[in-house]
């Protein structure tokens, strides 16, 4: 850090909502920015508040980082999923008369209650401004949504229903969802945590 | 445009990213440095550019060079704005319509 409470202060607001690495980052440029100003002539106060200036509000950056996290992005490419995989997966359920399946009563309470639950973090994570944490929920609604096709064609296989057309459409879609959200997993998995600030800070 | 421009001449960071941009422009593209770095995040996503850590003067620097997707990305979009620019500059200013690359 550059030694001075203006710019460690500010760090330290953008600690509390951005990943560490991303605080290194913005930290050396900050820093670059306070050097260049020291350098030109300007007292440390001045320099240090002339480098916060031309940094932008926190609330300003953590926005822009906000609006392109891989979370918010995934979530957001997830929820389109939802309507055209659960029509094609209504209408197999419904032409195959899936009440009549032989599926344990907890597992069917589990599907629809999970299923809930990862729409819900999908769209927490999908409208969040804000707050980088928030995006963070994309990554286990997306290990969730996972589950869930792999549940629903593990159903398929096991009790092997008769064939019915909109099989056709819902498993490839299912497996091309599950195909998907498993490549994406990396970038949601990667970013590493936001840093607990020190006492104090 | 601008972003993968800066690194035409070779890898950045984030803060020399932001000042060839100011340099560069005569001023005109003073952008907020905070916010130039989610837009570094943005290209690397999208695999234009490609990011790497050093350790400089004690501190973590991330460093930010082109790809090849990066490199056609920028010759393309260097044609389509010469094209735009000589088209509009031929209405605004009446020179014969530019015959289009």
């Amino acid at each position: 850090m550059a030694g001075h409470q203006l710019i460690d202060g500010y760090l330290g607001a953008l600690a509390r909502r951005l990943p560490a690495d991303v605080v290194d980052e913005l930290a050396d440029g900050l820093t670059e920015t306070y050097l260049r100003h020291v350098s030109s002539g300007l007292g440390r106060d001045a320099a240090a508040g002339a480098a916060v200036a031309e940094f932008g509000e926190p609330d300003e950056v953590v926005a822009a980082f906000v609006q392109h996290s891989p979370g918010r992005r995934v979530a957001r490419a997830l929820l389109c999923t939802g309507p055209p995989v659960g029509l094609c997966w209504g209408a197999t359920l419904a032409t195959s008369h899936a009440w009549s399946w032989p599926v344990p009563a907890a597992a069917r309470l589990a599907f629809p209650l999970t299923l809930l639950a990862v729409v819900t973090a999908l769209a927490v994570a999908a409208t969040g401004s804000r707050s980088y944490r928030r995006t963070r929920i994309a990554a286990p609604a997306g290990l969730g949504l996972i589950a869930l096709d792999t549940g629903v064609l593990a159903a398929v296989v096991l009790i092997a229903p008769p064939f019915v057309w909109p099989m056709a459409l819902a498993i490839p879609a299912s497996l091309t969802r599950i195909t998907l959200t498993v490549r994406a997993m990396p970038a949601l998995l990667s970013a590493t945590g936001i840093r607990r600030p020190p006492a104090g800070r | 445009m601008l972003l993968l421009a800066a690194l035409s001449d070779g890898p950045r960071h984030g803060y020399a990213v932001k000042e060839a941009l100011r340099e560069g422009s005569g001023g005109r593209f003073d952008l907020p440095t905070g916010t130039v770095y989610p837009a570094l995040h943005r290209l690397e996503a999208a695999g234009l550019i490609a990011g790497s850590w050093s350790v400089v003067d004690g501190r973590r620097r991330r460093t930010y060079r082109l790809t090849a997707a990066g490199r056609r990305r920028l010759a393309a979009d260097r044609a389509g704005w010469r094209d735009f620019a000589a088209a509009v500059t031929a209405l605004l200013e009446g020179q014969p319509w530019p015959a289009t690359s």
